[in-house]
């Protein structure tokens, strides 16, 4: 397990880390998700103990990273964002490698077993030069299974790949979680939605929010706003239900109106439904406005700016 | 009373078996570098320019020199010629080494495993200096075929052979330390050339000071600074002295740790 406490990276004038605080649980995925630039792979790389933080304090597998960077390092298996390969190497000689610095018994052996986890052991004396993006993803993430290590940090593990090697790799992913500590990170947001138990959105170096994905969609629809259509102009229907007390505001949306109800704890659905029929229209469709990550996702990048944006203004007038 | 133990972890679940690393994964490293030269164009590429300049010397020796009866039979012709031509070829040999590694990335995926960056940098250095011992023993066919023009003498013959490896593998280490800086392997040969041409030619350095009236006294200093000092005049002479083999094991035990702290600097401003 991952626990991460006011992490800070500081490059000179420059905090790409600004003291953040989340923890990883074993046999669940949590993924890190956040646009680029936004921190992950220097919170990954802190977390891996190929750098050491600025401060704060994180503990991987029970071990500090900082002071105890060996024990981690045994811990951790990592495939970094570019995936680095020898290219000039074969991918059973290239984990037998790794294998061999971590101390695997038999590397060799060890090397096959991944790949075969990976589902690529009929390719194991091609070349790494040879082999598709896909499958040196593969490799990469086979190297980062040599040593079966507790814990598995991975930096976008599915960028560059086509839809189908998308699929399998998150697939992949999720089979590895219910073994292992997986922290993973993505900017496809989608992606953390289908894989991740858990949630970390990051944005400038900060975590704007955290938890389950579900938890996250059920916090942010709070609003209860629904969508409504009804078999008339969408006009009229809009002027119907901006009449009701239930409702604070409604507005014509692009699949019909979208009515924001007064009290965010009561639910306008009934008496809307109820004064369309009254009204002796058909009423095609009421629902709660879905919302998913990507919806959050805007929604807090788009508070953080402003309230970034706020004290700078000040300074500057 | 209970034993605290401060590595382990603080809360107690049962932890699964765990990879305590390899004992010495310089060696690790040295076999995969190593066999890497062979596997490369470019190692090859340098090998044969270095064993056609030495041979087109030596034919012209032979022919003009020994079999016209003009010159003794010396076996330390070649490896004097080869210790001047590494301070060109060496850098060529470890440009590579470290800047490959940290441009293509696989760097930090070794700095995430259970291993110093002391041990990788003794691994490449090892496999560096190994590749030049093969070069330099394949030139022992010159010694070969002057024991049957003449009589070499052996003792000078061992000198400069032990003195050749020894220079080599200073040479190696000091131009190794540019790979661990430079962005581009092409900038870490440049500057690898630049300071090994230094420390070679300290010997001008040194008349130069000697002609400096007040300085004058300084001239010894400078000249024990530099490689010809310990090699030209003593073991290319069969002379072999503990400080000539101390001052380039010392070059190199220092330029290695140089590397590795610069690998180390490098991680923290990563």
């Amino acid at each position: 397990m991952i626990e991460v406490e006011n992490l800070v990276k500081r490059y000179g004038e420059f905090t790409a880390v600004k003291g953040i605080t989340f923890s990883a649980q074993s046999g669940k995925v949590t993924g890190f998700l956040g646009p680029n630039g936004a921190g992950k792979t220097t919170t990954m790389r802190m977390l891996t103990g190929f750098m050491p933080p600025s401060d704060g304090k994180a503990t991987v597998a029970g071990f500090n990273v900082f002071e105890h960077s060996l024990e981690v390092r045994r811990r951790v298996g990592y495939l970094p964002e570019n995936v680095p390969l020898y290219r000039d190497m074969t991918a059973r000689a290239y984990l037998a490698y790794i294998g061999e610095i971590r101390g695997v018994k038999n590397p060799r052996q060890r090397a096959d077993a991944v790949l075969d986890r990976v589902g690529l052991l009929d390719r194991a004396d091609s070349q790494i030069r040879t082999l598709s993006k896909g499958m040196k993803q593969r490799v990469g993430l086979a190297q980062a299974l040599i040593h079966n290590p507790p814990v598995l940090i991975l930096d976008e593990p599915t960028i560059g790949l086509d839809p189908r090697q998308v699929v399998e790799l998150r697939q992949l992913v999720s089979d590895l979680g219910r073994e292992h500590t997986v922290l993973f990170s993505t900017h496809i947001l989608s992606e953390a939605e289908q894989v991740c138990d858990k949630v970390v959105i990051i944005n400038s170096g900060q975590i704007i929010a955290q938890g389950a994905p579900q938890t996250l969609r059920a916090e942010l629809s709070r609003g209860g706003r629904v969508l409504v259509r009804a078999e008339a102009p969408p006009d009229q229907v809009r002027a119907l239900i901006a009449g009701l007390r239930s409702v604070n505001i409604a507005e014509v949306g692009m699949d019909g109106v979208i009515a924001t109800p007064a009290d965010a704890q009561v639910d306008a659905s009934p008496y809307i439904a109820q004064a369309i029929l009254e009204k002796g229209w058909n009423l095609i469709e009421l629902r709660p406005l879905a919302v998913n990550l990507e919806d959050i996702f805007l929604e807090l990048t788009r508070q953080q700016e402003t309230s970034a944006e706020t004290p700078l203004m000040e300074a500057s007038s | 009373m209970t034993d605290t133990i401060t590595n382990a972890p603080a809360h107690s679940t049962p932890e699964q078996h765990v990879e305590m690393g390899a004992a010495f994964p310089f060696w690790t490293v040295f076999k995969r570098e190593f066999t890497g030269y062979f596997r490369s164009p470019i190692a090859y590429g340098i090998a044969f320019a270095l064993l056609l300049i030495l041979g087109v010397v030596f034919n012209g020796y032979i022919t003009s020199g020994v079999a016209a009866g003009s010159a003794p039979a010396d076996s330390t012709v070649v490896p004097g010629l080869l210790t001047f031509l590494m301070v060109f070829f060496a850098p060529l040999l470890t440009m590579r080494l470290i800047a490959e590694e940290a441009r293509e990335g696989t760097l930090e995926v070794l700095m995430t495993l259970p291993m110093g960056e002391g041990q990788f940098v003794i691994g490449k250095f090892l496999a560096a200096w190994a590749y030049y011992t093969v070069i330099l023993l394949l030139t022992i066919v010159y010694h070969i075929i002057l024991t049957t023009l003449g009589v070499p003498d052996l003792g000078a013959a061992f000198g400069a052979y032990l003195g050749a490896w020894l220079l080599g593998g200073a040479v190696l280490a000091v131009s190794m330390i540019w790979s661990a800086v430079a962005e581009e392997q092409i900038v870490a040969a440049f500057l690898g050339v630049a300071t090994v041409l230094v420390l070679y030619l300290a010997e001008l350095a040194a008349s130069w000071v000697a002609g400096q009236g007040s300085l004058a006294g300084a001239a010894d200093f400078v000249r024990e600074l530099g490689m010809q000092a310990h090699y030209d005049y003593t073991m290319a002479r069969g002379i072999i002295r503990p400080e000539d083999i101390l001052y380039f094991l010392f070059l190199i035990i220092a330029a290695l740790f140089i590397t590795t702290r610069l690998i180390e600097i490098r991680r923290w401003r990563a």
